[in-house]
């Protein structure tokens, strides 16, 4: 397989040729090839042929959809060559970035990455698809924008050094801000950017302050260089005091993107705004880069921290199930349907990660990977949807679509089903071992956290019904799905039927690392770092006025 | 072959007659989805009748097969493949579900004739039967779990198969969610017990409760909640109080739905779970209390319920509800063979009732209250006949079936002596009501004077409907979707319904010659092997209570259907003064006894008013008022350069991100 660098920057640089080749300045006088659709009941045939004619807005599109195909195929070759359930990194890339520094340009495969890598490039595959289904102003940048918001996903997830993750996270956010803003849909547009941007950068900030203070730190306890990857990171824990307040940062950053209750106050502005085709990346796939932050970099590296929070981080999952969940099954606007049951979801990855065992983070990564191939596609039916109730998103407005489009009522099913993870989609299993996990480390709050399932049955019905069937809604023109929308949902959904069969596929290649992610969290409270021999405190907690107590050592004193 | 490979055939049959039916629904012609849907459930019979044959040549020692397929989720100290179980047990639930559904898909060949949902409709069926054979196989907690809400999927599915009534769809999500509810108390109890046995493996984890994986006996606190949380399961699935409401309201799925899903098959999964789990449930008889205490509940309450009401089909699922309080009691008494064997009897009497009700609901085009009926006995001569025989074994008459299979049940009962004589009591008092309520639909439906329609369909014209209404509330049907289909079928001039009904009816007068007390013990020793383990199982004693349970079941039964003639046939008017002394009553009875007002008001309404609050008033003022309005006004007063960013310029906030990291970044490397 080629370097990693490649699949990294594949999406990126065909972005890139796709907005320069088909970029005619001669040509700059022509008016847009049609106006910009609110949404996409509002592309008229018309609009639609005019648009094809149009050459720069089908050569764009068409070199993306390239690239990001490209992109799936070297993903799922990394896919078919990980090698079982060995943990450890395959595939090193590891260059010294900035030498001064310590930050390396480190990327690796582990099992944590190896299908949310998969599920990235799908999904990108997909919304790339459905963007070229309609028309774009300006269609050079947005599919530039897009395919750079691929690339630093991918980044974000394959990056083995902390300030390069940090990079990733941050660049991944930029281009969404532009699509948000750029393309978004009126009304709230602005507002949606702005309470996006808001709340993004004030996580992105309290991260980057975070990772910088990890590897000061690290390299002020070893005494030596200062280190980024993480990999040496994990080899000198932090003293417990610095651990925490670490672990808080990066906490808030990780549970913005999610979203989690009660951070969540960008999202519903967010889905409102943003084009369906963003939406089904962002949601699918951006909200997990949060969760896997958690898996792969916060538990391994804060592990006392972690297990210091782990009964708030599970209270504050339980609190995003049970509010998600409830606030989804009151909500008409389709869209936030989906949102809301995100927050659920999301919710339970959470509640996965912080049972601190090996069932639960097994559950977890195998939820984010079920969620991102679960809401994409039921947010593309809500587009398809709209489109046959005359615009509307409203699921009171909808109704009886399900007598005119078989096919599509029965992939809106399956979708549903397995949104409200019943048994025998693989979103059951995940859920299984995350709610097996919680019931070993905390069972009152996985007994509570049972009543999200039930609600979930309950909303995710509720949209089923309430857009497919009982009688033919006012605007309704029901009509089956097109075979290019087809194109669209039944790869993602054969991924989804795949995994149900055969959950395993998924378990057997993730079990070793995240077991390994998971180890620190077993070690004894005051572990044998560095500075065991200065009795488990490090030298500068010593010094009177250093500003921090060596919590390490009075813990450890007191057990 | 062995036994196993039949049962994955068994299996194999219905998921490929879901998948040929799904994906030709449009090319297939004519009746053809009907005849291969039927087709694929008789070769899964043939193969259950293959394992059966196999199984017996075994020993009875070595009668309890696994086989796996795949590893489905093997990680983190979980161990689940996709494995069945294959021992007596399970062949008799294979053959019960394979042979009643290839029945029902018979039937269904003609009263589904006209509906255009037509292949949906035998996909759903295919998928149910599919469902309900991968749940009484399933060789762990895990599979048996996905079978569990598989057939509740399904059941969902044919409830509101008829999706333009809003009252199909609203039963349909009400019956789901109260199965999840079921689902949940499953689960839930397979943490409790896996916390101990450290396996899902069913087999597997009898063998560590028997070796001791549950300290303390059966004081174990989490055997008996794990133990409570299965009936959870139990209950929902099997209607059981307080978990019953979605039954009645699942009567708007098409009538051979109502017969084959929820009174032959489904909704006796509660029953087979109870029985499957004996080893766990003996070692905790507190839950195995709790469970008979709810059925003989629920056999009562249903039986007084289904005096009430005047729908018909919900009769009959009153009716089935109760039958089912008295499996459960049964199987929790530990009358294992005796719960099964009246699960079996139960299947044939009760889907011969539901066919004969449909044939009569489709001479009556469609209504279903038994106040317009009434004279059908000259006009539909053969589904009265059924009805009759539907409704003597129901009513335990001798020698019909169902006389020998509920009074062996609660001869068990009484066998254990001590409080069970209560529910020996209650038991005998709701086989009086069940021949009243059977009895009183037999005299309204079919004597009395003949109704119009049953007039014109004696001089040989079928009553059509001019304008279809939906039975439930009366509003005129959607027509133009063609489902439910513009022509109504009744069992006289069908063949395929006749020649269903007909094996039925043989079923529900000759089943209960395979267990007679004295003569023979068929069911008790196939199902033997499966028992091995317990110390309950059939303890068969004392004659003068066998003497006396038998004398009690005839006379209660014949007695019943006295009071019913008498009050419906002797004196018609003596129904409403009965109803008007006795007022309060009355309406308890024909209100359900308020179960359903008390789950609104107690779980539903509060949610939903929750919900409501958090999406009005709480996203508001809290999420987007003091959180997002908090961290603008602390960025605005703050730093004027953030008060500049508030115009909405994007490139502002990149250049704040800019700033911002590089302000940070710089803090820390001067530290350092």
């Amino acid at each position: 397989m080629p370097p990693l660098s490649i699949l990294i920057w594949l999406p990126a640089i065909t972005g890139l040729l796709a907005a320069s080749l088909s970029w005619r300045p001669w040509r700059a006088h022509i008016p847009p090839a049609s106006p910009p659709p609110d949404w996409w009941g509002q592309v008229s045939p018309a609009a639609r042929a005019r648009s094809v004619r149009d050459p720069g807005q089908r050569l764009s599109g068409r070199l993306a959809l390239a690239g990001s195909l490209a992109t799936l195929a070297l993903a799922i070759g990394y896919i078919t060559e990980y090698k079982g359930p060995r943990a450890g990194l395959q595939h090193v890339t590891d260059v010294t970035w900035i030498g001064e520094l310590g930050i390396h340009y480190k990327l690796a495969i582990s099992g944590l990455n190896v299908f949310l890598v998969g599920m990235t490039a799908l999904l990108f595959a997909a919304a790339t698809l459905a963007a070229n289904l309609r028309s774009w102003e300006r269609p050079r940048l947005f599919y530039f924008q897009f395919m750079l918001a691929e690339s630093a996903v991918l980044g974000a997830f394959l990056a083995q050094d902390l300030a390069l993750f940090v990079a990733f996270f941050d660049l991944m956010l930029v281009p969404f801000y532009f699509l948000i803003g750029g393309w978004g849909r009126e009304p709230g547009r602005v507002r949606a950017t702005l309470k996006l941007v808001i709340y993004t950068l004030v996580g992105s900030l309290l991260m980057l302050a975070a990772a910088i203070a990890t590897g000061v730190l690290a390299a002020r306890h070893t005494g030596g260089h200062i280190t980024f990857v993480l990999s040496s990171l994990q080899a000198t824990p932090l003293g417990r005091g610095s651990q925490e307040w670490i672990f808080l940062f990066f906490a808030a950053a990780f549970l913005v993107k999610m979203p989690a209750f009660p951070l969540h106050g960008w999202m519903p502005d967010g889905y409102r705004a943003m084009p369906i085709e963003v939406l089904m990346v962002f949601s699918g796939v951006l909200a997990k880069v949060g969760a896997y932050g958690f898996l792969a970099i916060v538990l391994p590296l804060y592990p006392q921290a972690a297990v210091h929070f782990q009964t708030l981080m599970l209270l504050l999952a339980l609190a995003s199930i049970l509010y998600g969940s409830a606030v989804a099954f009151t909500q008409t606007d389709a869209r936030l349907i989906a949102g809301y049951s995100s927050v659920a979801q999301l919710g339970f990855i959470t509640l996965g990660i912080f049972s601190l065992n090996a069932q639960g983070a097994q559950g977890a990564l195998l939820q984010m990977l079920n969620h991102g191939l679960v809401v994409a596609p039921l947010l593309f039916i809500v587009a398809l949807l709209a489109q046959r109730s005359g615009g509307s998103e409203d699921v009171r407005e909808m109704g009886g679509i399900a007598f005119r489009a078989p096919v599509l009522a029965a992939l809106f099913l399956l979708v549903a089903l397995a949104t409200l993870a019943m048994p025998g989609s693989a979103n059951f299993v995940g859920e299984f071992l995350i709610l097996l996990g919680v019931f070993n480390a905390k069972l009152a709050i996985a007994a509570v956290a049972f009543a999200g399932v039930v609600m979930a049955s309950f909303y995710a019905l509720r949209l089923l019904i309430g857009a497919m069937h009982n009688r033919v809604g006012p605007g309704v023109r029901s009509r089956e799905i097109s075979l290019l929308d087809g194109a669209v949902l039944v790869p993602i959904l054969a991924v989804v039927g795949l995994l149900s069969l055969y959950p395993q596929l998924a378990l057997h290649r993730s079990e070793g690392s995240v077991k390994q992610a998971i180890t620190p969290l077993r070690a004894p409270l005051s572990p044998p770092g560095p500075y065991a021999a200065r009795g488990g405190c490090p030298p500068y907690a010593a010094q009177p006025g250093s500003g921090l107590r060596c919590r390490a050592l009075v813990l450890g004193r007191r057990r | 072959m062995s036994a196993t490979t039949f049962a994955w055939l068994a299996l194999a049959m219905p998921l490929a007659g879901t998948l040929v039916l799904a994906l030709g629904y449009r090319s297939l012609p004519g009746r053809s989805a009907g005849w291969i849907g039927t087709g694929t459930i008789v070769l899964a019979f043939v193969a259950a009748l293959g394992a059966l044959l196999e199984l017996q040549d075994r020993a009875p020692a070595h009668r309890a097969l696994t086989s796996s397929l795949w590893s489905y989720a093997v990680t983190a100290g979980i161990d689940a493949r996709v494995s069945i179980l294959v021992d007596p047990l399970s062949v008799f639930m294979l053959l019960v579900v394979s042979g009643v559904s290839a029945l029902i898909h018979l039937y269904s060949v003609s009263y589904m004739d006209s509906d255009r949902g037509y292949a949906r409709y035998f996909s759903y069926l295919n998928f149910f039967v599919f469902s309900m054979l991968l749940l009484v196989l399933a060789g762990n907690f895990l599979l048996l779990i996905v079978g569990w809400a598989f057939v509740g999927a399904a059941s969902y599915l044919l409830i509101s198969f008829w999706y333009r009534r809003s009252t199909a769809t609203r039963a349909g999500i009400k019956a789901f969610v109260i199965n999840v509810v079921g689902d949940v108390g499953l689960v839930l109890g397979t943490y409790f017990i896996f916390k101990h046995t450290h396996t899902l493996d069913l087999r597997g984890s009898f063998h560590a409760a028997s070796a001791g994986a549950f300290v303390g006996g059966s004081g174990n606190g989490d055997l008996i909640a794990g133990c409570v949380l299965l009936l959870v399961g139990a209950f929902a699935k099997s209607a059981q109080i307080p978990l019953h409401t979605w039954l009645p309201d699942a009567m708007e799925g098409p009538t051979p739905v109502s017969a084959l899903i929820h009174a032959a098959t489904m909704v006796t999964a509660g029953v087979y779970l109870i029985a499957r789990m004996h080893p766990l449930f003996e070692r905790a008889p507190a839950a195995q209390d709790v469970g008979a205490v709810i059925g003989a509940a629920t056999l009562l309450v249903a039986g007084t319920v289904g005096l009430a009401q005047v729908d018909i089909k919900r009769v009959i699922a009153y009716s089935t509800m109760s039958q089912i309080g008295y499996m459960i009691m049964g199987v929790s008494v530990g009358a294992y063979a005796a719960g099964l064997f009246h699960l079996m009897t139960h299947a044939f009497f009760k889907a011969l009732l539901f066919m004969a009700a449909g044939s009569l609901i489709g001479a009556m085009a469609g209504e279903q209250s038994l106040q317009r009926m009434g004279g059908f006995r000259k006009a539909l001569p053969f589904t009265y006949a059924s009805f009759l025989i539907g409704g003597l074994a129901l009513a335990g008459v001798p020698p019909f079936s169902g006389f020998f299979s509920k009074d062996e049940i609660l001869l068990v009962t009484g066998e254990r002596g001590g409080w069970h004589w209560a529910l020996y009591v209650v038991g005998y008092l709701g086989a009086l009501l069940t021949a009243v309520y059977t009895f009183r639909m037999v005299f309204r439906a079919f004597h009395g004077a003949p109704v119009a329609e049953a007039r014109e369909l004696e001089r040989g014209h079928p009553h059509h409907a001019e304008v279809p209404r939906n039975p439930a509330t009366g509003e005129p049907e959607d027509t133009d979707v063609g489902f439910p289909g513009p022509h109504h079928a009744i069992a006289e001039r069908a063949l395929p319904m006749r020649a269903a009904m007909a094996l039925l009816a043989v079923g529900s007068i000759g089943a209960g010659a395979l267990q007679i007390p004295h003569v023979d013990f068929v069911i008790d020793d196939f199902l033997r092997p499966s028992f091995g383990d317990s110390s309950l199982y059939a303890t068969h004693g004392r004659d003068w209570l066998l003497v006396l349970g038998l004398s009690l079941g005839t006379a209660l039964g014949l007695a019943g259907i006295a009071i019913a003639y008498r009050v419906w046939v002797m004196r018609p008017g003596s129904a409403a003064r009965v109803r008007a002394r006795a007022r309060p009553l009355y309406e308890l009875f024909v209100h359900a006894w308020y179960f359903d007002e008390l789950i609104a008001a107690l779980i539903a309404r509060p949610a939903v008013a929750a919900g409501r609050f958090a999406r009005d008033t709480f996203e508001r003022r809290v999420v987007d008022d003091a959180l997002i309005g908090g961290t603008t006004t602390l960025i605005r007063a703050g730093s004027a350069a953030v008060r500049a960013a508030q115009s909405g310029f994007v490139r502002y906030y990149a250049a704040l991100l800019v700033l911002g990291v590089t302000g940070v970044g710089f803090y820390f490397l001067l530290q350092s």
